[in-house]
């Protein structure tokens, strides 16, 4: 079974988080289905040059999410609960919301500033949108 | 002792040394042709030709399959095959000894039949007979040291001692009264320091042989 | 069948200037431990000493269940092994030197052999002496690889070669541990290799192993920190610092046993932590190796 997946070297993250990541996307975006089966470790370990022991913990900490399954001699495959994607997606909304948090702390906001500042950012995606839905009206 | 490894081994380094081997078996031929011309220099001289081929092959064979094994640094690939130093000495031992008993036997028997044929220099045999041992062990000698030190300096040296030995002894041996005595004669007249010449020359040899295993056992940096 | 495919317990080897004291490893089977450390450091000797070509004056040494050196002879049938000061023989072709080698392993795969060729980009009928040094590494690799071993051991396996051969040497020998029941020890100073492809990582240094853990432990629990300092507070106590660096407002502290609640300890003391980076393999090993040098304690 070969897989898609790219590691970079230069890349500044260890190669765990890359591999979740990589392996987070593809089931994001539905390349790779609920209860697909999906490499075990070794073989995905051999196929991207990377140790065994990386790949493990990548694996278990996607297990711990609920993102991949794996069964004692069965191997692994992505978990077939049907709110994967959207799961997935609250996931990563969660890690980006602590680290707007963090980024509020260092820089002084306090909580309240922070807060309208993610409404600015809510309010533009929706003004954004409408001048984009008139756009293709005037022009189709 | 694993005897298929030793065999592998022995071939590989006969393989390795083809052309000297193969030059050797010339020399051997040539000087077997010049002597059987029948003159009695051509005797002489294809004798000496026969001598010369085997003390070179002798030495030869042991600087480049022993010294070199160190030399060119194939030495960790030779004992990253499943050897211990038993197999890698035995190899090189038997492989070596063979080699040089080819034109070593030729000689021995050549010449000590050709002696026995010809009815006025039987008196030579007992002296042909010590000398020929001697060059055994002169070539042992020369296996023996460069085994045990690896060296190339060291084995180029034994191999100077050995020469001289030879030399040396060769004087010697034609002034002791009892090989002396009726050498130049028509008949073998064997004595009893003729015999315990012999017998000193091969326990040497036994001997050389014993302590070289024996040091290798000790050998605890192999590399 | 033994669970660790090498075992040193309290090797010493001692030389009149160089001495590797008290070494004990425990590599598992069917996995790839690096080992890093400087030149002369005590790699070599402990690989020689693994395969029974040196033998050690003191401590056990156990290598796929078998004593060595006294068992060297059938250990050595299920180890394949590549050093950097190993030669093959020049005037013979590299095909010569694989039917030698043939004739001795059953274990040879012919149809990998093959494929190692191709892959290795080597000729059989060219004799060993016309080769590249990046081309005898390879050959000696697919001598090693072919037979399929069950332990490699490997020292300096990449070092002389190009990106492309790297690689593909790389490749190869994580290929082998596609069979769990296949080990490899390999040494290397370099440490985007062993970084890369390594279970285990060991760092010796002046013939003492000075640390041996896997290599998520390692890269979890070093850090660099860099702080800023109130004016009044003072440098915050943190366990396992080896290394202090910076200026003395802004000091950056390298410590083994990060722990994340350390960030709040920082800044709690006084000491905003501004960023925690994680160091890479060579980081941490030099880091390592100073500490210990200069006996630096905090």
């Amino acid at each position: 079974m070969h897989s898609d997946l790219v590691i970079s070297q230069t890349d500044g993250r260890p190669m765990y988080l890359q591999i979740m990541e990589q392996i987070r996307q593809r089931i994001a975006v539905g390349d790779w289905e609920q209860g697909k089966e999906i490499p075990s470790i070794r073989q995905l370990a051999v196929s991207l040059r990377v140790s065994v022991i990386t790949v493990k913990r990548a694996y278990m900490e996607l297990e711990r999410d609920g993102i991949i399954v794996t069964q004692q001699g069965k191997g692994s495959m992505v978990s077939p609960d049907p709110e994967l994607g959207a799961k997935l997606y609250d996931q990563e909304l969660a890690k980006h919301i602590d680290r707007v948090a963090q980024l509020g702390e260092l820089l002084g906001l306090t909580p309240k500033e922070v807060a309208s500042r993610v409404r600015e950012a809510t309010d533009r995606l929706t003004t954004d949108r409408l001048r984009k839905d008139r756009l293709t009206k005037e022009y189709s | 002792m694993n005897y298929a490894m030793v065999k592998r081994l022995v071939l590989k380094d006969w393989y390795l040394q083809r052309w000297a081997i193969l030059g050797s078996l010339a020399g051997i031929v040539a000087t077997l042709g010049i002597i059987a011309t029948g003159a009695k220099v051509a005797f002489l001289f294809g004798l000496i030709l026969l001598i010369i081929v085997i003390i070179s092959i002798g030495a030869h064979m042991a600087v480049a399959t022993i010294v070199t094994e160190r030399k060119e640094q194939t030495l960790p690939f030779v004992m990253s095959l499943p050897i211990s130093y038993r197999e890698y000495t035995a190899s090189k031992i038997w492989g070596n000894l063979l080699i040089f008993l080819i034109p070593w036997l030729t000689m021995v028997v050549g010449s000590i039949g050709l002696l026995l044929w010809s009815p006025s220099s039987r008196g030579l045999v007992p002296y042909t007979a010590v000398m020929s041992a001697e060059i055994l062990l002169s070539t042992c000698l020369i296996l023996a040291v460069a085994l045990i030190t690896e060296s190339q300096g060291w084995a180029v040296a034994a191999i100077m001692v050995g020469n001289i030995g030879v030399n040396g002894l060769g004087y010697a041996f034609a002034h002791i009264a009892g090989i002396a005595k009726g050498m130049w004669g028509p008949t073998i007249q064997w004595s009893g320091a003729a015999s315990a010449v012999l017998l000193a020359e091969f326990a040497t040899v036994v001997l050389l042989l014993g302590v070289t295993f024996f040091v290798q056992a000790r050998k605890k940096d192999f590399l | 069948m033994n669970d660790l495919s090498v075992h040193f317990e309290g090797v010493s080897k001692i030389y009149p200037h160089f001495t590797l004291d008290d070494l004990s490893l425990e590599l598992p089977t069917g996995t790839i431990m690096g080992l890093i450390g400087a030149n002369g450091a005590g790699k070599s000797t402990t690989i020689r000493i693994l395969m029974g070509l040196v033998h050690q004056d003191r401590g056990l040494v156990q290598v796929l269940g078998r004593e060595m050196p006294r068992e060297q002879a059938a250990a050595k049938l299920d180890i394949g092994f590549v050093s950097e000061d190993m030669r093959l023989y020049g005037p013979a072709t590299l095909a010569w030197h694989m039917s030698f080698v043939r004739s001795i392993y059953p274990q040879w795969d012919q149809a990998y052999s093959e494929m190692l060729l191709r892959r290795f980009d080597l000729k059989p009928e060219q004799k060993i002496k016309g080769l590249s040094h990046g081309q005898r590494v390879k050959a000696a690799l697919l001598l090693a690889l072919a037979r399929r071993p069950r332990l490699l051991v490997l020292d300096e396996p990449t070092t002389g070669l190009d990106p492309v051969a790297r690689q593909e040497v790389l490749g190869e020998l994580m290929a082998v541990l596609a069979d769990e029941d296949r080990t490899i020890l390999f040494s290397s100073h370099n440490t985007l290799d062993v970084e890369q492809v390594s279970d285990q990582i060991t760092f010796i240094d002046r013939g003492r192993i000075i640390a041996s853990d896997n290599k998520e432990m390692f890269l979890e629990r070093w850090r660099r920190l860099r702080l800023v300092l109130s004016p009044e507070a003072g440098l915050p106590s943190l366990p396992g610092v080896v290394e202090i660096g910076g200026s003395e407002r802004l000091p950056v502290l390298v410590t083994n046993r990060f722990d994340p609640a350390m960030v709040g300890a920082c800044n709690d003391a006084g000491a905003t932590v501004q960023a925690v980076d994680t160091m890479t393999l060579e980081e941490i090993f030099v880091a390592n190796v100073h500490s210990r040098r200069e006996k630096q304690t905090v």
